[in-house]
């Protein structure tokens, strides 16, 4: 393999969070091209809170993990710049305080159209309210994907309906079963 | 979370830097509200509280102290307990990979964009339905390139796109077979024939150059087919540029040269012709491509040495019939592949275990539900009074003079008995009495009648001459090694166009391999093949991919005779290859010893096992066996 030359121009960027119930928690971070083609795959080691960072971040650890953490450490290891970002959870969210691109959330097809529900992956209930997403999800179509921005970031909307023009016919959820399998791949790799 | 089980009468952490402020904190500063290094933990008491708000964790901080509950003593210092949080330090892996190539830059521009959602061209498969994915090998070790195969798209993502435009939509199985051939350095794709394995390999070598993987691929085929893969190029990868390697010397070399063309076709014998040609210009390519690789089975012939000595990152094999006569068969092509991942002393199910993971076999039976039936038909007929005679004479003189040889009888001699014999099963010479042909001209008036085609197989270019003579009322097409390559192409168009020409009559070399027949709705086997591999190959011409209807195969044989007995040793020849390829336990000792081939006369063999001669007589026109 070798490093490619130059970044292109119609980059999308894929960032996930996988729970592991051992390991913890896993970032990746996947850039296509816009033919569906890997250029970079990032990947963190688990990271894993200790009790005391769940005691003293409280209600900001997510945002101090996901975001801080691995959401800008997986955009920093990247050499290619896309032109917006996907994730399929809602705490990924928490990255766009990071970065300057675009970040939407991808909302699978079969998922109900409330945007309440549209984190299959956060089991957690909360009784206050999350920092992670103070204000509801806008909802909107790009071709054939539903995606949704932080009610805070409309402007977000605009420049993704934009930047993914080239990726109509993607299907952006795809992406990311290939980013858990890599995952599940590499932590073969690491036990054998 | 914290959060969630905290209340007011638990320990809440007061977060320093410099003076106690807690509750001058609310719930929206919150969220750039951090730790710092250092942290101090005082009780709180929130008696006035509202119950519900006491059970957050923003409410549990948004009170202010009880002072009374914190009065310290004159000249004492509350408790404390100091945590530190260290910075962390976040591992990650990055992994980058290759962009495609620059001819493939080019021709994006133009042909950009996406097959839209709808379009016909689309291949993406019903919701739910599984996707095609490409695995990395177990031969891939090294992470980064077995996760630049787990992160591919799945094909019909990628062939779904606008600039990857294919003129049929294939079979789920085939898109498996593109999937198993792109990661792997060295695979043999043995699908049964008519499958589409041309289209597999093209579609897997168009994938691998636009992702930048593959530069420079040689594709070696037998020379009647060169011109058959060109049109096959140009119907599943139009963009691609590609070259035939042939000509004169000095065209040779500037063709082996150029860099310009990804894609480089050369037959079989050319290769051979040019073996010191290659190595003296430093040829390298990314991937070389054997079509009908049984040709290399014989690791001694001077064409296996020739291929094997190409320089290559990548090996395929594609051949329906990678075990011919035995298992050794498949030991010669894995020299090319893999050499040294097989041996000769294997036993066949070993065999079949340690090529497993190289090979990838599919029947029509298995993956085609809706391909038409294919109808066989043993037609056996006895021999007539003058041809019985002539047989039978035949026979006693030839058993007679082998018997005379004694020790110094070899297995050419029996050979040449088992031809002439075979001969007089197809016509008497002293007569022209033909028992196959009297049941063959019936079948094909009624064939004709109908208005349907039929192919005939026989292994002389002699028999076909006969044949087209006596069948001369039918007006048969014929093709055979002997037909100049330039006519060639101009009888199979007549024969697939015009109406009136329902019979083509064909030689198992020159007509059993790469052809499209599927018009033909009738197959004879007018005498046997010295393998079952090779009658598949012929047979499989007209029962393929675009077989509008049902195809019968009429394989005939005459009764009590040298046929019959060689008819018993093809069945065990199958028994070998399903030991090798499926899980079918072997029923005996399957390997045809030499014993067995002089048993055919009830001769003494000398000693020792000898091979049967797949090779012989390779094209079909030879009408005399190569020495052993």
């Amino acid at each position: 393999m070798t490093d490619g030359e130059s970044a292109p121009t119609d980059a999308i960027g894929f960032l996930t969070v996988v729970e592991h119930d051992e390991q913890g928690l896993i970032g990746a971070y996947l850039i296509l091209n816009s033919s569906g083609r890997p250029l970079e795959f990032h990947c963190t080691a688990p990271v894993k809170p200790t009790r005391t960072q769940q005691i003293l971040f409280g209600p900001t650890l997510d945002s101090y993990l996901i975001g801080e953490q691995i959401g800008q450490t997986l955009l920093a290891s990247a050499s290619a710049q896309p032109l917006a970002l996907c994730t399929d959870v809602e705490r990924g969210l928490l990255v766009r305080e990071y970065t300057t691109l675009p970040l939407a959330l991808v909302i699978p097809p079969a998922a109900p159209s409330s945007p309440e529900a549209v984190a299959p992956a956060d089991q957690t209930w909360r009784m206050d309210v999350s920092h992670g997403s103070s204000t509801p999800l806008s909802v909107f179509e790009v071709g054939r994907n539903r995606l949704a921005v932080p009610g805070g970031r409309t402007e977000d909307q605009e420049l993704l309906a934009a930047r993914l023009q080239g990726v109509l016919a993607l299907d952006l959820c795809e992406p990311f079963g290939r980013i858990r399998d890599a995952i599940a791949e590499a932590n073969h790799s690491v036990r054998t | 979370m914290a959060a969630s089980g905290l209340t007011s009468q638990s320990r809440a952490a007061s977060l320093h830097s410099g003076t106690n402020r807690p509750a001058a904190i609310g719930a929206k500063n919150m969220i750039s509200w951090r730790p710092s290094c250092e942290v101090q933990l005082t009780q709180f008491a929130c008696e006035s509280v509202a119950p519900d708000l006491r059970l957050s964790w923003v409410g549990a901080l948004a009170c202010p102290p009880l002072t009374n509950s914190l009065r310290l003593a004159h000249g004492s210092t509350p408790k404390s307990l100091s945590l530190s949080i260290k910075p962390a330090s976040l591992r990650v892996s990055s992994f980058r990979f290759p962009h495609p190539g620059s001819w493939f830059e080019a021709l994006r521009a133009p042909l950009g964009g996406h097959a839209a959602v709808g379009d016909p061209r689309s291949l993406d498969r019903p919701a739910g339905a599984t996707k095609t994915r490409i695995s990395p090998p177990p031969h891939v070790i090294k992470l980064e390139e077995r996760l630049f195969y787990v992160l591919q798209p799945a094909l019909e993502s990628v062939l779904g796109d606008a600039s990857l435009a294919m003129p049929f939509r294939p079979f789920p199985y085939q898109l498996d077979g593109v999937a198993f051939l792109y990661p792997r350095a060295a695979a043999i794709l043995a699908d049964e024939m008519g499958l589409g394995k041309t289209m597999q390999a093209i579609t897997a070598v168009r994938l691998l150059l636009r992702s930048g993987e593959l530069g420079r691929v040689l594709f070696v085929c037998p020379k009647p087919l060169v011109s058959n893969w060109q049109r096959e190029f140009a119907a599943w990868a139009p963009e691609i540029p590609i070259a035939v390697v042939e000509g004169e010397p000095a065209k040779r070399r500037w063709l082996w040269q150029q860099t310009d063309t990804p894609v480089k076709f050369a037959n079989y014998e050319l290769v051979q012709r040019d073996r010191e040609l290659t190595a003296e210009l430093g040829l390298e390519f990314d991937l070389v491509v054997l079509d009908e690789a049984q040709r290399i089975k014989n690791r001694s012939n001077t064409t296996s040495q020739a291929v094997r000595a190409l320089k290559r990152k990548r090996s395929w094999a594609l051949t329906g019939t990678p075990v011919e006569n035995s298992s050794q068969d498949l030991v010669g092509i894995f020299e090319f592949l893999a050499p040294g991942h097989l041996c000769d002393t294997m036993k066949p199910r070993g065999m079949g275990r340690a090529a497993a993971e190289f090979v990838l076999r599919r029947t029509k039976e298995k993956v085609l539900s809706d391909l038409p039936p294919k109808v066989v038909r043993d037609a056996e007929v006895e021999l007539g009074s003058q041809q019985r005679a002539s047989y039978q004479l035949a026979e006693k003189e030839g058993v007679l003079r082998l018997t005379e040889l004694g020790d110094s009888i070899t297995i050419q001699h029996v050979f040449e008995l088992i031809l002439r014999l075979k001969q007089i099963c197809n016509f008497d010479p002293a007569s022209g009495e033909s028992s196959k042909l009297e049941r063959l001209v019936a079948d094909l008036d009624e064939v004709a009648a109908s208005g349907r085609k039929a192919i005939v197989f026989s292994q002389w270019v002699g028999t076909l001459e006969t044949l087209s003579d006596r069948l001369r009322h039918l007006r048969p097409l014929v093709y055979h090694g002997q037909v100049k390559p330039q006519h060639r192409e101009a009888v199979l168009e007549q024969f697939r166009q015009e109406q009136d020409r329902s019979v083509l009559l064909l030689s198992y070399g020159a007509g059993g391999v790469g052809l499209n027949l599927q018009i033909a709705s009738y197959v004879f086997l007018f005498d046997r093949w010295w393998n079952p591999a090779v009658e598949d190959q012929a047979i499989n011409r007209a029962h393929r991919i675009g077989a509008a209807g049902p195809v019968t195969v009429t394989r005939f044989l005459t009764a009590h005779t040298i046929e019959e007995r060689i008819d018993q040793i093809l069945r065990e020849k199958r028994e070998v290859f399903d030991a090798i390829f499926s899980d079918v336990e072997p029923q005996a000792n399957l390997g045809l010893t030499q014993h067995e081939i002089f048993g055919l006369f009830q001769l003494r063999c000398p000693s020792g096992p000898v091979a049967l001669p797949a090779s012989v007589p390779t094209s079909g026109e030879a009408s005399v066996m190569p020495a052993q």
